[in-house]
C-alpha cells in the first residue's frame, strides 16, 4: 500500500456551450498542463482515467491520443456530476494498491446549451426512482428537473428553518466574489444579492443566478506513488489523506424528504468516513471545494459535511464563515455557480483548486495557511465522492 | 352515492362487438339500459362482415339478465341503426359513436382508399348515426351523444394521418352539436380514449394493452351519458386509470391597433409575446374567441406611432406619484437664479430674505421647479414612459405653462401627479405635452404645469397634428410696457442650483459639443426673468401673489451677459401678452407668451399655514395633542387628533363638567369641520359635528385652531386680531385654558388608542370587539378584485372568527398579506395582539402568502397542509416562513 500523491494538476478556462474548443482539444490541453506541472512526460503515465458524461464511448482515448500513443490502459468513467472525482478515486485505488505507480486522470465535458435532460428515452431512466420520490413529495413541473430536485430540497429546508431568500442568494454572491479572482471561471463579474434575487425565478426559491450553467471545460490530475515521487525527485507533494464514495441509501427514496432525495444522507455518511480515515475533523479544515450546483446544495452541504450544525447554515452564512476572514473558505474558485459545471471536469477542477491552495499557488484567492483541503463532489443518481487532500 | 342507473333508457353503441364498444354496451346493460349492440363484424382494417361479434355481446348481456338487440348495419347506413332502435324499443336516448377502423400507414405510402375509408367509417359514420338520431332527440328534448376521438388527432401520431384527421374532425363536429343541442337538452361530448383493443394491440406490448383495459374508459362514457351529467362540448382524455378534461389555451398575444402597419417584421418582433403563455386565457366559445378583436375594434383607430414615439402606448400614461419638499432657502435660491434682488434694498428683497418685515413671499414661477425636478429624477433612475423611446438628445423644451392656484407657501411638502396629456405629430418632429399637477399637504391642488417638449425627428407617425392657431400674438401697436435687463455673466451658474444641472449650462466643453461657444442660459431662467418683468410692470403693487399663470414658447437661446427686453401689451387687467427679445441680436427668445393675474390674492389654505408656521419650525400641534406628522393613522385630519386628545382627557377628568358647565361649538375652516365639546351634561363628551345648542361658539381657521391648542398662538391674540370669532358667552371661552394642560406624550398615546377604536368614525362608540373591518364582520363580500372565487367568503368568515376568538392573534402573532390568484384578490390579515383585523386590499406585512384561490380553499377545507402546498410550489411564502406554520386559523373557513 502506498500513499497517493497528487503531483500535477491543470485545467483550461471554462467556456459557454458552443464557445469552447472540442472536448479532445480541451482534455488534451488539460492533460498536458497537469503533466507539465508534475514535471513528467506522458511516457511516464502507466494508466489513464478519462471522465465524461456526454459523448459516445472511448472519448477518453480520442482525447489522450493527442497527448501520446503509448498503448497504456485508458478507462472511460461515467458517474454523472461526480464523474471527475470518481475517476480520481479509481486512479488513486490503482496507485494505493500498488498496481501502478503513476496515473493520469482527465475529466472533460463538451456540453450543449440548456438545462440537463435525459438523452435516452427508450429505456429505464436511471433517475426514475429519484423522480418518483420527488413526485410523491412535491409533484413534477416544467422547471428544469435538477432545479426541481435541489430547489425542492431548499423548500424543505426553508420550511424547517425559515431561511430568508437573501441567505440563499448570499451564497451566489459569495461565489461570484471569489470568482472575480479566478481567471479559469466562466463568470468573473460580481453580483449583488439584489441582482441575484431579481434574476428570473427558476424554481422557488432558486433564481437563475443561483443555478450553475451548463459549461464546457476540462481539468486533469496526475497521481503517483511514494516510490515514483522519490524517483522523480518531487518534494513535499500534496497527498490524498482520505477518500470515500457513497451511493444512495434507502432514505433517498423512502424518507419523504427532498433533502435526502438529493443526497443529504449520502454526503453525511461520506463525510463521516473521510473524517474517520484521516483522523481529522472539520475543525482542521480551512478550505473546502464543495458541490454548489445550486446555492441550495451548498447551504445543505454545509450541514451534511459538518461545517456548521444542523439548522445553523443561515447564521454560518451571515457570519461570513464561508469566506475569507471566516472559519472556512468554501469554493474559493467561485464554485460551480461561477466556474460553471462541465460534469466530467468538475471533480478534477475542484481537486486542482485545492492543490493550488495547499501549495500556496492560488494567487489572489489563496487561503492563507491552508494545509488540509476537503473536496465534495455529488452526482444525482447517485454518488457522493469526498476527498481530503493534505500537504505536510 | 346512489348507483347511476339507465333504467328505461335506450342506448346505441356502434362498433360494440369488441373492445371499448363491447365494454360500454355491457356496462350500460348492467345498469338497466336497453342496448342496440351494433357491429358490422368486419376486420379492424374495414373489410369483411359477419354477425358473430354483435351476437356474442348480446348473448353475454342477456346471460347477465340484461336487455339488448344486435344490429349488423354499417355506420355508413346509420339511419338503419337508429331505425332499429326506434323499431325495437320505441325511443332513443343515448348514442355512443364508437365504431372505427385503422389503416395506419406513413403518409408517403397512404393511398386514396386508406384516406377515404377511414373518413367514411369514422366521420361519415358518426355523422349518419347522429344525424338520424338528432331530430328524435331534439323533439323529445333529451339526448346524450358521445364521440370517440383520439390522442392521435389531438397531438398527431406517426403513420396515422388519415385517422388523426378523422378523429379531430369529430371534435369539431361535437363542438358545434353541443352548441346547437344545448337548449334542447341534447349534450354532446368527446372522449379521446387509450385502451387496449383490436385497434391498439398491434402497436403496444401485451402488458401495456392489459393495463389499458376498456373497463377504465367505459365509466366516463356512462357518466357523460347520464341524465345527471350537465357537461356538454367537453373533450376528455381517458384511459389506464387517468381521467382528464382538455381545453384550449390561448396566449395573451399581440394586439395591433387598427390602422397601424402590420408587417411580417412586426410579427417577428412580437413573436415572443404571441407565443408566450404567460397570462394565457381559455376561451370556450366563439364570443370569447372574438373578444380581443372586438376590443381592438372598440378601442378605435391607432393614434399612430413609430420607433421613437408610440402614441397608443404613451398617451394618457400616468407617472408614478412624486413627492418633494421645499423651504425658504429653495425659494430664495430660485429668486436669485432668475435675477431677483439685484438691488439688495429694493422691493425684491422679500423674495430672498426670510425675515423681511413685510413677510417673505415666494416668487410664483418657482412652481415650475419641483415637479420638473421629480420628472428629471425619474428619468435619471432609468424610468421610461412606455412608448416614448427617444433619448434626451432629441428633446427640446419648447413651451411652458405654469399656473398657481394660490400663492406658494413659504415651505411645503408636495405631491406631484404627472401624465402624458397630448402627443402631436408635427411632421418632422413630435410634440409631447406632459401635465403635472402639484398638490399640497392637505391634498389641495396648488399648481399645474404643462411641459411641452419638441422631439426632433420623431414625427411622421400618422398621429394627430394638433392645433395650429398662433396664440398670444402681440397686437400691432407699441407695447404698453417695456423692461430691459441685462442677464448676469454667472446667471446660469446660479440658476442651475435650483435643480436643472444639465452641463450645457455650466460646462464650456460640453456646450461646445452642441456648437455653442460658451454655456447657454436655461430657457426656464429666461422664463423666470420675463415673469418678473411682467409682475413688476403689471401686478397690483408689484405683488407676485396676484400672479396666476404664465405661458411661453422658447424660440432661441440666450447667453449669460445678454440683455433681455420684455415688451408687454395689456389685454385686460388680468391678462398681459408679451414677448422677450435679446437686445444685442434683436432676436425674439420668448414668443407667444402671456401672463395672467388674479383680481384678488387667492386665500391660503389653512393647513398650508400650519405646515409652515412663520414663527417656529416645530410641528404645529406638539403640546396638546400629537403632532399631525407623527399621526399613527395617515389620512386622519390633525384637528381630529386634537379632539381625540381632548376626548381622552375629558374621559379622564369628569370633574371638568362641574367646573365648566358649558357646551362649546367649534367651527373650523380650511378644511371645514364642526365639533362639539360638551362640558355640561353627564361626564362630558366630545363629538364630531355641531351641537344643537351651544353656550359658546368659536370660529377660526383650522390652522389657527391647531396653533392655539398647541400653545403656538394665544387665544386672546387670535380674538383681538380678528382671527377667531367668539359667539355666545364670551367669558365661557376663558374656561378653555385646561386645553393647555394636556400633556403631549400622554395625549399621543391616548389618541393612538382611540384611533385603533375607529377615532370619530362609526366605531367610536368604544366597542370592546377588535376593529374587524365592518364590511367583513357583517358578512357581505367586500370588493377586493374579482369576487367570484372563494377568497371573499373565506376572509369574511375569518373576520367573524376573529371577532369571536380574538385570542387567535396571540397564537399567530403576525401580520399576513394574502395575494390570491385566479381570480386575483388581496387581503391584509393582522393577527397581532391588540391589532386584529381583516381587510380587503394589499398591505405590507411580516409575511406575504401567494396562493391560487382554489388552493386557498383546499387549505381552508383541510384537504392539504400549508407545508404540502408550499413544497409543491402552490403556496409562495415571502418573509417569515415560520408564519406559514401557523395557518391553522384558516381551517374550516371554506
Amino acid at each position: 500500500m502506498s500513499k497517493v500523491n497528487v503531483i500535477g494538476v491543470g485545467m483550461v478556462k471554462f467556456q459557454k456551450p458552443g464557445k469552447s474548443d472540442p472536448y479532445n482539444t480541451m482534455a488534451s490541453e488539460a492533460a498536458r498542463k497537469a503533466l507539465s506541472d508534475a514535471g513528467i512526460g506522458y511516457a511516464d503515465v502507466q494508466q489513464a482515467y478519462a471522465g465524461y458524461v456526454f459523448g459516445d464511448s472511448t472519448c477518453g482515448q480520442r482525447a489522450l491520443y493527442e497527448v501520446g500513443l503509448t498503448g497504456i490502459p485508458i478507462f472511460n468513467v461515467n458517474n454523472n456530476c461526480s464523474t471527475g472525482s470518481t475517476a480520481i478515486m479509481l486512479g488513486a485505488q490503482a496507485v494505493r494498491t500498488g498496481t501502478v505507480d503513476c496515473v493520469l486522470i482527465v475529466g472533460f465535458e463538451q456540453m450543449q446549451k440548456g438545462a440537463l435532460a435525459a438523452k435516452w428515452d427508450d429505456r429505464t431512466n436511471p433517475m426514475d426512482r429519484h423522480a418518483g420520490a420527488m413526485n410523491d413529495i412535491q409533484g413534477f413541473t416544467q422547471a428544469p428537473p435538477a432545479a426541481q430536485f435541489f430547489g425542492g430540497a431548499a423548500r424543505e429546508y426553508r420550511w424547517k428553518y425559515g431561511t430568508k431568500r437573501e441567505t440563499w442568494a448570499k451564497i451566489a454572491e459569495k461565489a461570484r466574489k471569489h470568482a472575480s479572482n479566478n481567471p479559469y471561471a466562466l463568470f468573473n463579474e460580481r453580483l449583488t444579492v439584489e441582482e441575484i434575487l431579481a434574476s428570473d425565478e427558476v424554481f422557488d426559491p432558486l433564481t437563475r443566478y443561483q443555478c450553475c450553467p451548463p459549461t464546457c471545460g476540462a481539468a486533469a490530475v496526475v497521481l503517483a506513488s511514494d516510490a515514483f515521487v522519490q524517483k522523480h525527485g518531487i518534494t513535499n507533494p500534496v497527498y490524498i489523506a482520505a477518500q470515500a464514495m457513497t451511493t444512495d441509501f434507502a432514505s433517498t427514496f423512502e424518507s419523504g424528504s427532498m433533502m435526502n432525495a438529493i443526497g443529504y444522507d449520502m454526503a453525511k455518511a461520506c463525510a463521516k468516513q473521510v473524517y474517520e480515515q484521516a483522523s481529522l475533523g472539520p475543525e482542521d479544515l480551512k478550505v473546502v471545494e464543495l458541490h454548489d450546483c445550486f446555492s441550495a446544495n451548498e447551504l445543505i452541504t454545509y450541514e451534511a459535511i459538518g461545517l456548521c450544525p444542523e439548522g445553523g447554515a443561515e447564521k454560518f452564512i451571515m457570519d461570513g464563515d464561508n469566506t475569507y476572514g471566516g472559519r472556512f473558505v468554501t469554493n474559493p474558485s467561485g464554485g460551480l455557480l461561477s466556474k460553471g459545471h462541465p460534469l466530467g471536469a468538475t471533480g478534477c477542477a475542484q481537486a486542482t483548486e485545492l492543490v493550488w491552495h495547499l501549495r500556496g499557488q492560488a494567487d489572489k484567492r489563496q487561503v492563507e495557511g491552508a494545509r488540509v483541503g476537503l473536496q465534495h463532489n455529488l452526482g444525482l443518481g447517485g454518488a457522493c465522492v469526498m476527498t481530503m487532500y493534505r500537504r505536510d | 352515492m346512489s348507483e347511476l342507473r339507465f333504467d328505461g333508457r335506450v342506448v346505441i353503441v356502434t362498433g360494440a362487438g369488441g373492445g371499448l364498444g363491447r365494454s360500454h354496451a355491457l356496462q350500460f346493460a348492467s345498469r338497466g339500459a336497453r342496448v342496440i349492440v351494433n357491429d358490422l363484424g368486419g376486420s379492424m382494417h374495414g373489410d369483411g362482415k359477419s354477425t358473430r361479434a354483435a351476437d356474442a355481446v348480446v348473448a353475454e348481456i342477456k346471460a347477465a339478465g340484461g336487455e339488448a338487440t344486435a344490429n349488423y348495419d354499417s355506420v355508413e347506413e346509420g339511419e338503419r341503426i337508429v331505425q332499429s332502435a326506434l323499431d325495437t324499443y320505441g325511443q332513443l336516448d343515448v348514442v355512443i359513436n364508437n365504431a372505427g377502423i385503422l389503416r395506419d400507414v406513413s403518409f408517403h405510402k397512404l393511398t386514396k382508399e386508406d384516406w377515404d375509408l377511414v373518413y367514411r367509417v369514422h366521420v361519415n359514420g358518426a355523422f349518419r348515426v347522429t344525424h338520424a338520431a338528432w331530430n328524435h332527440m331534439r323533439d323529445r328534448g333529451y339526448g346524450r351523444i358521445v364521440m370517440t376521438a383520439s390522442a392521435a388527432g389531438i397531438y398527431g401520431n406517426f403513420g396515422q394521418a388519415n385517422y388523426a384527421m378523422a378523429k379531430l374532425g369529430l371534435v369539431g363536429f361535437a363542438n358545434t352539436l353541443a352548441v346547437e343541442g344545448k337548449k334542447k337538452g341534447v349534450h354532446v361530448n368527446t372522449i379521446a380514449p387509450i385502451a387496449g383493443s383490436r385497434l391498439t394491440e398491434t402497436v403496444m406490448p401485451k402488458e401495456v394493452v392489459d393495463a389499458l383495459s376498456p373497463e377504465y374508459v367505459s365509466p366516463i362514457v356512462l357518466w357523460l351519458s347520464h341524465e345527471e351529467c350537465q357537461e356538454t362540448g367537453g373533450l376528455f382524455e381517458v384511459g389506464g386509470g387517468f381521467f382528464s378534461k382538455l381545453r384550449w389555451e390561448r396566449s395573451r398575444g399581440e394586439l395591433v391597433r387598427m390602422g397601424r402597419a402590420v408587417t411580417p417584421e412586426l410579427v417577428k418582433k412580437s413573436w415572443s409575446r404571441i407565443t408566450s403563455f404567460e397570462g394565457a386565457t381559455h376561451p370556450t366559445d366563439i364570443q370569447q374567441s372574438m373578444a380581443p378583436i372586438m376590443e381592438n375594434l372598440q378601442a378605435g383607430p391607432s393614434r399612430g406611432g413609430n420607433d421613437l414615439v408610440d402614441a397608443d402606448l404613451a398617451l394618457g400614461y400616468e407617472y408614478p406619484e412624486l413627492t418633494s419638499s421645499y423651504d425658504e432657502r429653495d425659494l430664495a435660491m430660485y429668486a436669485l437664479g432668475i435675477g431677483a434682488a439685484r438691488d439688495p434694498v429694493g422691493h425684491d428683497l422679500r423674495l430672498v430674505y426670510e425675515m423681511h418685515n413685510d413677510g417673505f413671499v415666494a416668487f410664483p414661477t418657482y412652481a415650475v421647479i419641483p415637479a420638473m425636478k421629480g420628472l428629471i429624477g425619474l428619468f435619471q433612475q432609468g424610468h421610461q414612459v412606455p412608448g416614448l423611446n427617444y433619448g434626451i438628445d432629441r428633446l427640446l423644451h419648447g413651451e411652458q405653462y405654469t399656473e398657481v392656484l394660490r400663492p406658494l407657501p413659504k415651505s411645503g411638502k408636495l405631491v406631484h401627479r404627472a401624465r402624458i396629456k397630448s402627443i402631436y405629430d408635427k411632421g418632422k418632429g413630435a410634440v409631447i405635452n406632459t401635465e403635472a399637477r402639484t398638490f399640497d399637504e392637505s391634498g389641495d391642488l396648488l399648481a399645474i404645469n404643462e411641459y411641452t417638449y419638441f422631439i426632433r425627428g420623431a414625427g411622421g407617425f400618422g398621429g394627430d397634428r394638433g392645433p395650429s392657431a398662433e396664440l398670444n400674438v402681440p397686437p400691432a401697436r407699441e407695447p404698453d410696457a417695456r423692461v430691459e435687463e441685462r442677464v448676469g455673466e454667472n446667471q446660469a451658474l446660479l440658476y442651475r442650483l435650483s435643480g436643472d444641472i444639465n452641463p450645457l449650462h455650466a460646462d464650456p466643453s460640453f456646450a461646445a459639443l452642441f456648437g455653442f461657444d460658451r454655456p447657454i442660459l436655461h430657457g426656464l431662467c429666461t422664463f423666470g426673468f420675463a415673469a418678473r418683468h411682467v409682475v413688476g410692470a403689471f401686478a397690483k403693487d408689484g405683488d407676485p401673489r396676484y400672479f396666476k399663470s404664465i405661458k411661453v414658447r422658447m424660440t432661441k437661446s440666450v447667453f449669460p451677459g445678454d440683455t433681455l427686453v420684455t415688451e408687454m401689451w395689456k389685454e385686460s387687467d388680468g391678462r398681459i401678452v408679451f414677448h422677450t427679445k435679446v437686445k444685442e441680436r434683436d432676436e425674439v427668445v420668448l414668443s407667444n407668451a402671456a401672463v395672467e393675474f388674479y383680481a384678488v390674492i387667492p386665500k391660503v389654505s389653512g393647513k398650508s399655514v400650519t405646515a409652515a408656521p412663520a414663527i417656529s419650525p416645530e410641528p404645529a400641534v406638539a403640546q396638546a395633542a400629537p403632532a399631525p406628522n407623527a399621526a399613527p393613522a395617515p389620512g386622519v385630519a390633525p384637528a381630529e387628533l386634537v379632539f381625540l386628545g381632548i376626548k381622552a382627557y375629558v374621559a379622564e377628568h369628569p370633574e371638568l363638567v362641574a367646573k365648566i358647565q358649558n357646551v362649546y361649538a367649534f367651527k373650523l375652516s380650511g378644511p371645514d369641520s364642526a365639533w362639539t365639546l360638551d362640558l355640561k351634561n353627564g361626564n362630558g363628551s366630545v363629538a364630531l359635528g355641531a351641537p344643537a345648542q351651544a353656550d359658546c361658539t368659536l370660529e377660526m381657521s383650522n390652522g389657527d385652531f391647531l396653533d392655539m391648542t398647541s400653545g403656538k398662538a394665544d387665544a386672546q391674540k387670535l380674538y383681538f386680531g380678528g382671527k377667531m370669532k367668539i359667539g355666545g358667552n364670551l367669558m365661557a371661552s376663558q374656561k378653555l385654558n385646561f386645553l393647555q394642560k394636556i400633556d403631549a406624550a400622554w395625549a399621543k398615546e391616548a389618541v393612538t388608542k382611540l384611533l385603533a377604536e375607529g377615532g370619530f368614525g362609526q366605531a367610536s362608540t368604544a366597542s370592546s370587539a377588535p376593529p374587524v373591518a365592518p364590511p367583513l364582520s357583517s358578512g357581505s363580500a367586500p370588493s377586493s378584485g374579482d369576487t367570484t372565487g372563494h377568497a371573499a367568503a373565506i376572509f369574511a368568515a375569518l373576520g367573524k372568527r376573529l371577532a369571536e376568538k380574538p385570542g387567535l392573534a396571540d397564537e399567530v402573532n403576525a401580520t399576513i398579506a394574502f395575494v390570491v390568484r385566479e381570480p386575483a384578490s388581496a387581503w391584509a390579515v393582522s393577527l397581532v395582539s391588540g391589532s386584529v383585523s381583516v381587510t380587503a386590499g394589499a398591505s405590507h406585512a411580516d409575511t406575504t402568502l401567494t396562493v391560487a384561490d382554489e388552493d386557498l380553499a383546499v387549505l381552508c377545507r383541510g384537504e392539504s397542509t400549508a407545508r404540502e402546498l408550499y413544497l409543491r410550489g402552490k403556496l409562495r411564502v415571502d418573509g417569515d416562513v415560520g408564519v406559514a406554520h401557523r395557518l391553522g386559523f384558516l381551517k374550516g373557513l371554506a
